[in-house]
């Protein structure tokens, strides 16, 4: 059980960039699972950096996570240099164009980091060990379940507590009109898909310490992501939140009672959401 | 230069190609005509009717092991039962899965064709008792028109009668698509990619009509499918992968959705430039994503429509 | 309509003409002292790109000293590197190697679903196939047992017959195993002969959990905790990449070795990743057929060590031997068939000399059997900490070989095992 949520946190944080993009540019971002994956290869690399230079093992999640964040800046080139040029186009080719961007990152790690799965080493083990509900949980796990639950409730305060929030959700449900108050789109667009793309490269990097990172690790989770949108609800926060959970716990669940099942379970739950209910448990009405 | 005239000398090409062109040309032309096929009927969905499946690698897996099957296991293999019982399946699974998917348009359609797809893909590699798994399954050399070639060596066979029995199955292909897009059928599509609302009040059955035109891709691509067999000699979920689908809609997209012959282009220049690419340098991948990314933004309407700016393909695409 | 099927057709031409250009232009290179072209296919993407890398490496390192000792019978040796992807794209490439590079031979093919479609385009074109890792086995048994132009590798499941032998000659009193393999042919394979082998040696073995996640899944705490659960005596696991890196690591977080032995048939295809602070000293750990640490290895292994940890910051795994002995053996068939002539030999000549040839390869002598298949020793032991590096070695270092490991030519891989007498 615990161990879906840990899986179901980091999963949240991605669909999280997805839904956030979804909402404010109508675009699903086939890259968010490649954003992961160079999230991913950054904190291995920060994390080795910081250790080789000496920093305290017990505050190694500091750089992990600033450098998760900070690779997130990744997102202004990509929508300045290429998604803002289809925002006007049918939804197909914004689709594919970030499909190229799948391709062009998937080389663009290798080139830069090599094919060797690449680990933090031992750290993961740092803080130890706790017993919950019967079963050895690392600590780490439960600090990144309550940061993707601390992201979660930010998140949740920002878009309904703040004006940024107000004007995302503005622009969410009528793009012109928020133009037409006056908001720079342009900076809006920016600004929203750099924010996603960090939650994505946020979640790769807390995840590393517990994994390690691997060619085409993105590819694998675009099409779980997917699946938490599609049952939450594309394009909302709380179906992201609440898909995250179902598909990381069910999983688990699948595993240790029926293995055979498990992914095929939840792409016959996906199917089901968008048979009987396509806008998901939480999304709006369908396009 | 009369279009007719180009046609007719591209044909004559084709069909001298295996004469005077290098063999390994030669054998690239067949996975080429293989996805001209399957893209031809891609393209009824894309192009004419205004729906993008993400899942029609689904189909091409139902052709290519329907294929597999029939030689391995049932030992059937006159190429005729293949191409026949996998327009059959590719039917009778589409028929089920295109009344779901053409409830939704545009994204919706797009992820449920994606989660069908990889229902299919997760089912083949799982169950691999049955399906090979990972492994795959053997898809024996088929005989054509009732002619068993078993003595010729495989490239022979595969540079000669199987490359103008597939050329053969593009033409074939190519003239029945013709007639449906040209068929009152055809212009019914249309008018509902361009107008659904009107084309309800035209009193087109706009469901029914995306549901044929689901149903007519799906076999297409399933015969495309089930063509792509003999020449790898093996069939294997990576067929059915969604990237696979990915790439097929990329195909699509290069040659220019809003031209007939727009896909064949496609597919056509990407076997092509891909087998070039790969030789040339080891990271094709990001340069295919430039291109794919290059065309997107640039040139929406593909190749084809670099050489004619017309009107209609922003209007279909915005 | 009209207008844009012109335009189509237009672009057909142009692509022709240029296509056509590009065939006659001749190779540069064809006229430069006649080098001797080989091919190989290699991974570059995806899960197995470590070993794909590590294969291209142990025949590039071939390569420079073969040239600078003269090359073969005089001629410089060139290779032709092309990509080993999905089956038909694969397919395509080898048969560009062969059709339009007319490589003499073809080095590689790692995985088996693709190898399983390399094997019938090998014997049709008519070129030496000398494959790294993949055999042409569905399941366990042989599809292609009499091949001409195809060398195949050592049976998928050899590894884990090894690690069965040893199980039992290192685990004694082991009651319940627990198996987790990826959700492929290797994975089941290798589960089905572990399971056999262990039976043999202890018949009142009990096998109370199998899990076959999909290859590449990054997360492994939910299949822990069904492994935790089972409350096996052993763990087996067939894991050969990054996921084997992870799961130790993942296993190490929950303690589950404190209580569970284990046993990594292929792990050591990773051995750097296995850092010590998560992989405990007990477990048993196959490096399939080469062991960098080898303290009887060859002089020949040190310094391919040494060069390779200096080029790429790394120490060499087992797919560079394979990769070292496909083209080396290759080169001495090419000698024997040449018989003391400078005559460069008929591909048919050097398939009959390669047929039951030795050579020193960097882990020691390796060889052919006479029906196609990779000979060779397997390396695997129990880990330890003691060592200079971070991560775990083994000691003792059993060498077990495919002589007793792999099942003879001819037999079905059960039928064979049950006729051990024990």
């Amino acid at each position: 059980m615990l161990s879906g949520v840990f899986h179901g946190s980091i999963l949240f944080l991605v669909s999280a960039g997805l839904q956030v993009v979804f909402g404010v540019q109508k675009i699903f971002n086939l890259a968010c699972g490649s954003f992961y994956a160079l999230g991913a290869y950054v904190g291995v690399s920060a994390v080795g950096w910081y250790v080789g230079a000496g920093g305290p093992p017990a505050l190694f999640i500091a750089p992990l996570a600033v450098a998760g964040l900070a690779v997130g800046a990744v997102g202004v080139p990509v929508e300045r240099g290429l998604l803002r040029f289809v925002y006007d186009r049918d939804e197909t080719f914004q689709l594919l164009l970030t499909f190229a961007i799948v391709l062009m990152m998937e080389d663009a790690i290798r080139m830069t980091w090599g094919t060797s799965p690449r680990s933090t080493s031992g750290l993961y083990l740092t803080y130890g060990r706790v017993g919950v509900l019967g079963t050895t949980v690392p600590v780490y796990n439960l600090i990144v379940i309550g940061a993707s639950l601390a992201i979660a409730v930010l998140i949740g305060w920002l878009l309904t507590r703040t004006t940024f929030g107000w004007i995302i959700r503005a622009s969410a449900d009528n793009r012109e009109m928020t133009e037409a108050l006056g908001v720079d789109m342009r900076r809006l667009h920016t600004t929203v898909f750099t924010l996603g793309t960090a939650l994505g490269t946020l979640g790769g990097a807390l995840v590393i310490p517990a994994t390690a990172a691997m060619s085409e690790m993105g590819i694998e989770l675009i099409v779980e992501a997917f699946a938490v949108v599609v049952i939450g609800g594309l394009g909302s926060m709380r179906g992201a939140f609440v898909g995250a959970l179902v598909v990381g716990v069910l999983r688990s669940i699948a595993i240790s009672v029926y293995p055979e099942l498990e992914m095929l379970l939840i792409y016959l739950i996906v199917i089901a959401v968008l048979v009987l209910r396509p806008r998901g448990l939480f999304g709006g009405p369908p396009a | 230069m009369s279009g007719r005239l180009v046609l007719a000398l591209a044909l004559g090409a084709t069909v001298l190609a295996p004469l005077v062109a290098p063999t390994y040309h030669v054998l690239l032309m067949l996975p080429f005509m293989a996805y001209a096929v399957a893209l031809l009927g891609l393209n009824l969905l894309f192009g004419y009717t205004g729906l993008v499946s993400f899942g029609h690698a689904l189909f091409l897996g139902v052709g290519a092991y329907t294929g597999a099957f029939l030689t391995s296991v049932f030992k059937v293999r006159s190429m005729e039962v293949i191409l026949v019982a996998a327009a059959a399946l590719g039917a009778l699974v589409a028929a089920p899965v295109g009344a779901l998917c053409v409830r939704y348009v545009k994204i919706y359609f797009g992820m449920l064709t994606l989660a069908f797809g990889m229902v299919f893909y997760t089912f083949v590699l799982k169950f691999y008792r049955l399906t090979g798994g990972d492994e795959g399954m053997p898809f024996l050399r088929p005989t054509l028109l009732g002619r068993s070639i078993e003595g010729l060596p495989k490239t022979d066979y595969l540079a000669g009668p199987y490359y103008y029995y597939s050329l053969a199955v593009l033409v074939l292909a190519t003239l029945v698509m013709w007639r449906i897009v040209h068929s009152p059928f055809g212009l019914c599509l249309k008018t509902i990619r361009d107008n659904p609302t009107k084309a309800e009040t035209l009193g087109i059955g706009v469901a029914r009509y995306r549901w044929c035109a689901f149903v007519i891709s799906a076999v297409y691509a399933a015969v495309g499918g089930a063509l792509l067999g003999p020449p790898t000699g093996n069939v294997d979920p990576t067929l059915a992968y969604w990237t696979q689908s990915g790439n097929i809609v990329f195909m699509t997209l290069l040659g220019g959705f809003a031209s007939f012959f727009g896909p064949v282009l496609g597919a056509f220049v990407f076997i092509y430039l891909q087998d070039w690419v790969m030789s040339v340098v080891p990271f094709w991948r990001l340069i295919f994503g430039a291109i794919l990314a290059a065309i997107v933004i640039a040139a929406p309407g593909g190749l084809a429509g670099l050489w004619v700016r017309r009107p209609s393909v922003e209007a279909s695409s915005s | 309509m009209r207008t844009t099927r012109r335009s189509f057709l237009r672009l057909v031409g142009a692509g022709a003409a240029a296509a056509t250009v590009r065939l006659d232009a001749p190779p540069a290179f064809a006229q430069a002292g006649h080098p001797v072209k080989l091919g190989v296919l290699t991974i570059r993407a995806g899960i197995a790109a470590p070993v794909g890398a590590a294969g291209l490496r142990g025949t590039e390192w071939w390569l420079e000293r073969v040239n600078r000792a003269g090359g073969i019978l005089g001629r410089p040796v060139q290779l032709v590197v092309e990509e080993e992807s999905n089956p038909k794209d694969t397919v395509e490439r080898y048969r560009k190697l062969v059709l339009q590079d007319k490589v003499e031979a073809v080095l590689g093919g790692i995985s088996t679903g693709v190898t399983l479609a390399l094997g019938p385009v090998a014997e049709d074109l008519g070129t030496p196939w000398l494959s790294w890792d993949g055999t042409t086995q569905k399941g366990v048994e042989e599809t292609m047992p009499n091949p001409r132009w195809a060398f195949k590798s050592v049976d998928n499941e050899v590894e884990a017959i090894v690690a069965g032998m040893l199980t039992a000659r290192h685990f004694k009193g082991i009651k319940t195993v627990a198996g987790i393999g990826n959700d492929y042919s290797y994975g089941h394979d290798c589960w089905q002969a572990y399971q056999a082998v262990l039976k043999r040696y202890t018949p009142d073995v009990k096998f109370v959990l199998e899990l076959f996640p999909k290859l590449g899944v990054t997360d492994f705490t939910s299949h822990l905790a069904a492994i935790q659960q089972s409350r096996a005596d052993l763990l087996m696991c067939s894991f050969w990449s990054g996921d084997a890196t992870i799961i130790l690591k993942q296993a190490a977080a929950v303690d589950l070795f404190k209580t569970m032995k284990g046993a990594f048939t292929t792990a050591g295809g990773v051995h750097d990743s296995l850092k010590k602070n998560f992989t405990p000293e007990g477990l048993l750990l196959g490096y399939n057929t080469m062991y960098f640490d080898d303290p009887k290895g060859s002089a020949l292994l040190k310094q391919f060590v040494r060069e390779y940890k200096a080029k790429y910051a790394e120490y060499p795994p087992y797919e560079c031997d394979h990769a070292y002995f496909c083209a080396e053996s290759y080169k001495a068939a090419v000698e024997k068939a040449a018989a003391g002539s400078t005559k460069w030999p008929e591909k048919a000549t050097v398939v009959r000399a390669l047929e039951g040839i030795e050579v020193e390869s960097l882990s020691g002598r390796r060889s052919w059997r006479e029906d196609h298949v990779h000979m060779c020793n397997f390396y695997q032991g129990i880990t330890t900490h003691k060592n200079p590096y971070d991560f775990v070695t083994i000691d003792p270092v059993e060498v077990v070989s495919t002589k007793v490991a792999m099942k003879p030519a001819g037999t079905k891989l059960f039928d064979w095992i049950n006729s051990w007498k024990i």
